[in-house]
């Protein structure tokens, strides 16, 4: 599988998205410390024009629970976006400029490229998850965020986070299979969008706690206090989503016919 | 290089292939075999199941019915040991354009587990020493027509499955890869290529399979192709009618062209056509022309196929 990752690796390294993630997760950086500047000096940003006379940042506390938290619902929601992406175009790209035909009769195995176009994607959004936890709590610091730093606040916080990445980093093997079996960009696309309004709508209805494509949000805390913890069968779903995605994938461009 | 040329055993083999896709036939019961130093030619039109018969060769389509082998072993997905001996181009050349020729050799060569400088090998024999360094979204489409084929030619392989390999390449570049593939079949190189240019295949293979509609309808050797080339004496005089009577008594059987010329393809004639001339005149009917005409490639092709040959 070496020589698999060596090829994925090189091509995720020459294209655009290692910078076009690491910008998105910035934003998303500054979008927090955004926040927790208007929660910590609303007054300022009231002068500054940060904020509007009606609104209300009632839930955002001025903690380090509160930012790490808004840290692990970027992770959620952000991430099945930008990692949802990230997957989206490591397998949909060799559709969509034909190479994938060139990857099919080779000593390297279908199953090895397909593992390592899986592990390059995960690896490259733990990697993310990284700079978003780094730069994040970088920025917690300039912001002066009271509380006791070196307290055990901050270890289960960055968890939370680290924990979230993963399950959502998890769920977009499915964007995988979706761009195989759909020899392309676009179905995976229409997937991830389903994903994220299924992920929405079941949460609303209650019934988030259960649905694997809703805990990572629930996992982060997105929806607030009111709503349950993720069940234990909602985590088991997130891990049964991710095996058959990934099974699903190998077995796809191992037996499907490769007609284009 | 090893060759499974001593044992006789052929690179690739059809056995009644047939791929079927609800009720289109798209390859339908074909049966044929490539062997060391030799290159076959797969000709027919477009959509005729060349590309289609390729894919299975190359696991990459399930056969309906039928197995494909390569190198005596029937062809699977996880058969490494045999793609190891293969290389393969399919229809359009594909690349990363993002990354350079060089690179996108290298990913080629680390996928295939073949040492570093067989990327150089490659870039020599297609002539892109000067665009190694280029990215391959910057290429020409010839150029990237000789990436493909570089790709294809890593390691040396024993057998070469290439898909309309001329296409995208100018004139000088046509001759150039016609030469590289002739050394290579010489060399003990098995090729199998499709084309749809009949001239450039009658150039390049030593047989020649004819595929229409699924079917491999005829199966010749380069010498064959030309033999089955039509050919006709034809004939113009002052007085066509009297030529063709006189023709006629002779024990020709001549035909009169739509413009108005008198055609006859008797071997004799062909052979001899100094005795027609003076048969003529000898009746008081001199001819004002008279030329052996033969059929050129395109229409031979249509004639075997049963397409509508143009006048």
């Amino acid at each position: 599988m070496n020589a698999a990752l060596y090829a994925e690796i090189l091509k995720l390294r020459r294209s655009k998205l290692p910078w076009t993630t690491l910008l998105a997760i910035t934003i998303g950086v500054a979008a927090g410390g955004l926040f927790m500047f208007i929660s910590l000096h609303p007054d300022a940003a009231r002068d500054l024009g940060l904020l509007g006379a009606k609104a209300q940042l009632a839930t955002l506390e001025p903690t380090w629970d509160s930012y790490l938290g808004l840290l692990a619902q970027i992770s959620a929601v952000g991430g099945i976006g930008i990692f949802g992406m990230l997957m989206v175009w490591v397998f949909g790209r060799e559709f969509a400029e034909h190479t994938a035909k060139d990857l099919l009769a080779l000593p390297t195995s279908r199953t090895a490229i397909v593992l390592a176009k899986f592990t390059v994607a995960a690896g490259w959004c733990f990697l993310l998850t990284g700079y978003l936890i780094v730069a994040g709590l970088g920025v917690g610091w300039w912001l002066g965020i009271p509380g006791p730093a070196g307290s055990g606040v901050i270890g289960a916080g960055v968890a939370r986070v680290v924990i979230t990445a993963a399950l959502t980093i998890a769920l977009t093997a499915l964007f995988g299979l979706a761009a195989s079996a759909g020899r392309g960009y676009l179905p995976a696309i229409g997937t991830l969008f389903v994903v994220l309004f299924t992920a929405q709508i079941v949460a609303a209805l209650g019934y988030g706690q259960w649905f694997p494509f809703s805990v990572p949000a629930l996992h982060a805390g997105i929806t607030g206090s009111g709503q349950p913890a993720p069940a234990v069968a909602g985590y088991l779903g997130v891990a049964a989503v991710t095996v058959i995605s990934v099974a699903a994938t190998a077995w796809w461009w191992l037996h499907a016919d490769h007609t284009r | 290089m090893t060759s499974d040329a001593s044992t006789d055993t052929p690179a690739a083999r059809f056995r009644d292939l047939a791929k079927h896709y609800g009720d289109v036939r798209a390859v339908d019961g074909i049966s044929l075999e490539v062997k060391a130093g030799e290159i076959y030619a797969l000709l027919g039109l477009n959509g005729a199941g060349k590309t289609t018969a390729i894919r299975t060769l190359l696991g990459m389509i399930k056969p309906s019915a039928g197995s494909v082998e390569l190198f005596g072993q029937t062809v699977s997905p996880q058969a490494a040991t045999v793609w190891s001996r293969v290389g393969f181009l399919v229809e359009t050349p594909a690349s990363y354009p993002e990354l350079t020729v060089a690179e996108n050799l290298k990913v080629m060569a680390r996928l295939k587990r073949l040492p570093a400088n067989t990327i150089e090998t490659a870039i020599a024999q297609l002539g892109l020493q000067s665009y190694a360094r280029r990215r391959a979204r910057d290429l020409s489409l010839g150029n990237q027509q000789r990436l493909g084929l570089a790709k294809a030619l890593l390691g040396q392989p024993q057998l070469l499955v290439l898909d309309e390999p001329a296409n995208g390449l100018d004139p000088a570049g046509v001759n150039e890869i016609r030469q590289l593939l002739k050394t290579l079949a010489a060399q003990g190189t098995a090729i199998l290529l499709s084309s749809h240019i009949l001239a450039e295949v009658a150039r390049l293979a030593t047989r020649i399979g004819i595929i229409h509609r699924g079917k491999l309808i005829t199966e010749m050797t380069a010498e064959d192709l030309h033999e089955k080339v039509a050919r006709r004496l034809e004939i113009r005089t002052r007085d066509q009618d009297s030529a063709a009577w006189i023709l006629r008594q002779a024990g020709h059987q001549p035909h009169t062209t739509s413009d108005g010329a008198i055609t006859v393809e008797g071997a004799q004639a062909l052979e001899f056509p100094d005795q027609i001339a003076t048969l003529l005149v000898d009746a008081g009917c001199p001819p004002l022309h008279l030329a052996v005409h033969t059929e050129d490639l395109e229409t031979l092709f249509l004639r075997l196929t049963g397409q509508e040959v143009p006048a």
